[in-house]
């Protein structure tokens, strides 16, 4: 029952999405100045079907239909209910509804806003997202249906890999999604744009707040997913450049890119075709992201179920996505009369572009080159952390100190390089950076000029934004708060990732219960084991005691090893005591064939101070966006 | 001014002074970072648990302890395991345009950015 009901609703999404297109095509052709109200209707009713079928195919997790293969496949009727929740986007199929479930979200929203804007550029943005839609829910229909029957019907399910049982991994999808996905409507708009050949600045102002909203949820979900791997994965890191989790940088990279100088296009003239690039690309990587993942060409815990022909489906769509994007770029482009002042804040913008186009080109190469040098050479090379590391982070240097000086520029007219702005304030980051480094014995050069300028960015926004307060007396302008909002987040990232690279300790040990082992600066008990019966697992768990020899202060963790029943599954829980500036980090493992455990110690400074320099970046984006003078 | 300009210097050079290559201590736990669990997914050593990364941390431990250095021990292992254990992916003809191509993009991107103010350095004084 549920089944076919889902199937209506797909069906008549797939129709309503179609007759979008058919109309829209017509009204093109007709003198009325907006859309008609039809298209309005229709554009709701397609907003109505996809919700119902997402809606649909919740249900049937909610009441355990395990008539529905994905239900049976993913679910088990002793899961949590978050967990039967989350379950939906758990899997490949129902995540493809997710993803159009956005798609035509951002459809419908963008057209009800700008339903009185120019009518060609309107209906030409409606064409390609519904485009796009259709070309997602066929993709859906024809390969990876939610909805398809499974007979007999079985008694229970296989249930969903408990490390995606987890709070952080139930909401990081949608996030991604939101941001992966709303840049579709720029990429769109963009197209609609070049066609219409619509004004530059007005295109800015109109795209503006879209890929804030993108690069926001964007933000959140990389966020989101890296305190999911911190807790959840045991190893203690929070980022391995590992390729998905570049697939999702790579779209970050650019959306950061595309905020900053959509800034400038509103203001002037001159980087319109740029800014077209930015957009129709943001949308293409995020796609091309999922090709690499969906297809399992990448392998991690974010491959579902391999199938070739989906993959095959991904990489002709991409593949039209980009020739046909490019055609219309090379056909519609208008001729553009650049010209910019050294130094102003243009000048700036586009360094900034420069930096975010090398970043996205680094990771994107990183994470591609392997695939072709194994499919070229048939030779496997690993690239990791270090890689990035050697590459990225020297470039970080002189951006920080770009990003320092360049809000405090002019649009236009700041033609000359002013030392005495910036002399001082290094002056005082150098003291306030050689002071950290002595105290914590700190002797990476890199890191310390890391160091250095993240401080010099932190201070020279603070300063910044104190001044600025006091010429308009009292309250700062909002544009110039959020953008010191999210520069001083980014410098406590780079501050806070800078030292705890540089300050986590990590200590291997094996032991048996009762055992105590002593370390430089700790004491390490496993005092005992415990057997716990859970609903759906059973839990071995260790009490740890951590004494710290200097402060003679005590922590208790409980590391555990869970036993899952459905699918049976061994997991490794983190204990984690956290601070505001460290964390200690314990996880447990038994070791095969003796009684003997493995603890991994670690003490991780600044973790939370890391999430909340990033909860900083997003809150300046929040901030510019509600601000009514943007 | 000036003196302030000094004092950057003095200041940069005693950063500079005290930097130094990461202490002996450290290595052991540096190494095992690099090195890829192959038997796991997209784990390093020192972060897996399997017993494949246990026997290569006593691997490391006894090359050190010979007297290889961390290059030696790179080097070792991946004769032994092929280049797949190396994160930090070794410089050779097969990855000359994996550690280049970077660099050559931000050359092609800055000469782009000086096309776009060239008329400006051109016709205006500054």
């Amino acid at each position: 029952m549920i089944s076919e009901f889902g199937n209506l609703t797909v069906v008549l999404s797939i129709l309503t999405s179609f007759f979008l297109i058919i109309f829209s095509i017509i009204e093109l052709k007709n003198n009325n100045s907006y859309p008609s109200i039809k298209l309005r209707n229709f554009s709701i009713l397609q907003l109505i079907f996809t919700n119902l079928s997402f809606l649909t195919l919740l249900m049937g997790y909610l009441i355990s239909d395990f008539s529905i293969e994905n239900v049976y496949e993913n679910s088990h009727t002793e899961k949590p209910l978050l967990y039967k929740i989350s379950g939906v986007w758990g899997n490949h199929e129902g995540s493809l509804l997710l993803w159009i479930n956005v798609l035509v979200l951002f459809s419908f929203l963008f057209f009800s806003k700008n339903f009185k804007k120019n009518k060609k550029f309107q209906l030409l943005t409606l064409i390609f997202q519904n485009i796009l839609i259709l070309g997602f829910f066929i993709f859906l229909f024809a390969t990876s249906n939610p909805f398809n029957k499974i007979f007999p019907i079985p008694s229970e399910g296989l249930g969903l890999n408990p490390i995606l049982q987890d709070p952080a991994l139930a909401i990081h999808p949608p996030l991604l999604y939101l941001g992966f996905v709303g840049s579709s409507i720029y990429f769109s708009a963009a197209l609609a744009s070049l066609i219409s050949r619509y004004n530059g600045k007005d295109f800015a102002i109109i795209s503006k707040p879209w890929v804030l909203v993108s690069w926001i949820f964007q933000t959140l979900g990389i966020l989101v997913g890296s305190i999911w791997a911190y807790y959840e994965l045991g190893w203690g890191g929070y980022w391995f450049w590992d390729p998905v989790e570049n697939s999702s940088l790579i779209p970050w990279f650019l959306m950061t890119a595309l905020l900053h100088s959509i800034l400038v296009l509103e203001k002037r003239s001159g980087i319109y075709l740029w800014v077209v690039v930015l957009s129709i690309l943001t949308f293409t990587m995020s796609v091309t992201g999922t090709f690499l993942v969906r297809s399992g060409i990448l392998n991690s815990v974010h491959t579902f179920a391999n199938d070739p022909t989906r993959g095959l489906y991904i990489l002709i769509f991409l593949s039209a996505m980009i020739f046909s994007s490019i055609y219309i770029f090379y056909k519609y482009s208008p001729i553009e009369n650049r010209s910019f002042n050294l130094f102003s804040k243009e000048f700036f913008i586009i360094i900034n572009n420069w930096f975010m186009s090398f970043f996205l080109i680094t990771v994107l190469i990183g994470t591609v080159y392997p695939i072709f040098l194994e499919v070229l050479t048939s030779q496997k090379i690993s690239i990791g952390p270090p890689y990035y590391n050697a590459i990225l982070a020297p470039f970080l240097i002189p951006l920080l100190f770009l990003m320092a000086y360049g809000p405090t520029t002019s649009w236009i007219i700041s033609r000359q390089f002013k030392t005495k702005k910036i002399i001082y304030n290094l002056f005082l980051s150098i003291v306030i950076t050689s002071i950290i480094i002595l105290t914590i014995n700190q002797k990476n050069f890199l890191i310390n000029v890391l160091l250095i300028a993240s401080v010099y960015l932190i201070l020279q926004n603070i300063i910044g934004i104190y001044k600025n307060t006091k010429k308009n007396s009292g309250k700062p302008s909002t544009p110039n708060l959020a953008s010191a909002i999210s520069h001083v987040g980014f410098g406590l990232l780079i501050f806070f990732i800078s030292l705890n690279s540089v300050t986590s300790v990590g200590h291997d040990l094996n032991i048996k219960a009762g055992e105590k082992k002593s370390l430089e600066n700790f004491d390490i008990t496993l005092e005992e084991l415990k057997v716990f019966n859970e609903k759906n697992y059973k839990k071995f768990v260790g009490n740890i005691v951590v004494l710290n020899k200097k402060t003679n202060n005590i922590e208790r963790l409980k590391p555990e090893i869970r036993i899952y029943k459905n699918p049976e599954t061994i997991t490794y829980e983190a204990s984690i005591r956290s601070n505001i500036f460290s964390d200690t980090y314990v996880t447990m493992s038994n070791i095969s064939k003796s009684e003997f455990y493995n603890i991994k110690f670690q003490k991780k400074p600044f973790m939370n101070l890391i999430w909340f320099s990033t909860i900083l970046i997003v809150l300046g984006g929040m901030l510019r966006l509600i601000s009514k003078k943007i | 001014m000036n003196k302030i300009k000094v004092f950057i210097t003095i200041l940069l050079a005693f950063n500079i002074y005290f930097s130094d290559l990461l202490s002996e201590e450290k290595i052991n736990n540096q190494i095992y970072k690099n090195l890829r669990c192959i038997v796991c997914q997209g784990q390093s050593i020192a972060d897996s648990n399997s017993d494949f990364a246990q026997t290569i941390k006593s691997v490391v431990n006894d090359k050190l302890s010979e007297g290889m250095n961390e290059k030696e021990v790179y080097h070792f292992l991946s004769e032994k395991y092929g280049d797949w254990i190396l994160f930090d992916p070794p410089v050779k003809k097969k990855t000359y345009l994996l550690w280049s191509l970077p660099y050559i993009f931000f050359v092609i991107g800055g000469i782009a950015i000086l096309f776009i103010f060239k008329k400006v350095l051109k016709h205006k004084k500054y």
